[in-house]
């Protein structure tokens, strides 16, 4: 009787492993890929906001101005996916008066995820971010 | 009788063999997930910690009536990346574990006409104590922000 019980047990600590490794790749997954999204996030965050207040700063009310402000944004050198990557696909857009305010779209970070995809999550996850910016800011600090 | 015996102890063996290599696996992933955890979550830190103080910089007044009071003022961003606070009171924890404000660098950088266009604000030499292993950044986060504060060349800092 003894000796078939036994029997029964063999493969168990197999399906236990495997179980615990799905468990395990989920848990990673969070730590890892959540963490990376978050930066990201955050990196191109920042990066919208300094570049919502320099187009912003170049603006005048003329076409020139704009070109001005695109060109601002366009050599912010900050980077992304842990300072690694540059931001491409940077949208700037301006009031109708040319002069009141800019708005900076960086739509596709693309963050790679790594062990959320073997527990049946997305290859990519874009994290896109927003600024608007106004040309003449309340001046707050001195 | 014996037969039983014999078996029990092998399994007995097995079961620690088993043991010894998932645990093996398993701490190590266990390790991995804190260390690489942590560090993102200080990398996060780092990363608003220095957009803030770009922020700061950037609508800051330049006052550049000496070098004095250029030091004085990237001592100000320095705080403010580290404590939050451009003057803070002594003994304020800094917003990133030991975080000090010597391993931000503040660099500006000036027009043709001599005027600040922008400023640099970057952590360096900063290393992240994971439990199970150590991270160093240096040079990065960096932010750069347009200036667009008060250019007051003549002005001293209060």
């Amino acid at each position: 009787m003894r000796v078939r019980r036994h029997k029964n047990e063999r493969g168990f600590v197999l399906i236990a492993m495997s179980v615990a490794m799905v468990v395990m790749l989920a848990v990673m997954g969070l730590a890892f890929d959540f963490g990376r999204i978050y930066i990201a996030h955050n990196e191109a965050q920042v990066f919208t906001d300094a570049a919502a207040m320099a187009a912003a700063s170049k603006l005048d009310g003329t076409d020139a101005g704009l070109d001005r402000a695109r060109q601002a944004v366009a050599k912010l050198p900050m980077r992304w996916n842990l300072g690694t990557k540059s931001f491409s696909g940077v949208k700037v857009e301006f009031s109708p008066d040319k002069q009141s305010w800019a708005r900076v779209t960086a739509p596709d970070n693309q963050v790679e995820i790594t062990f959320l995809r073997a527990v049946g999550g997305p290859p990519t996850f874009t994290v896109p971010a927003h600024s608007v910016a106004a040309a003449k800011p309340v001046r707050l600090i001195e | 009788m014996r037969f039983i015996g014999q078996r029990r102890a092998r399994q007995r063996g097995h079961a620690m063999i088993e043991l010894a290599v998932s645990a093996a696996v398993m701490v190590s992933c266990v390790a991995g997930t804190v260390q690489f955890g942590y560090t993102f979550y200080v990398y996060n830190q780092l990363v608003t910690a220095v957009g803030n103080g770009g922020r700061y910089a950037a609508m800051r007044t330049y006052r550049a009536a000496g070098s004095r009071d250029i030091e004085k003022g990237k001592e100000a961003i320095r705080n403010m990346v580290v404590f939050g606070d451009s003057r803070p009171a002594t003994g304020v924890a800094p917003q990133v574990a030991y975080l000090k404000p010597e391993q931000v660098q503040v660099d500006w950088v000036m027009d043709e006409s001599g005027k600040p266009a922008a400023v640099n604000v970057s952590i360096i030499d900063y290393t992240v104590d994971a439990a199970f292993g150590m991270f160093r950044f240096t040079g990065k986060p960096a932010v750069e922000y347009p200036f667009v504060g008060r250019f007051a060349p003549s002005e001293s800092e209060p």
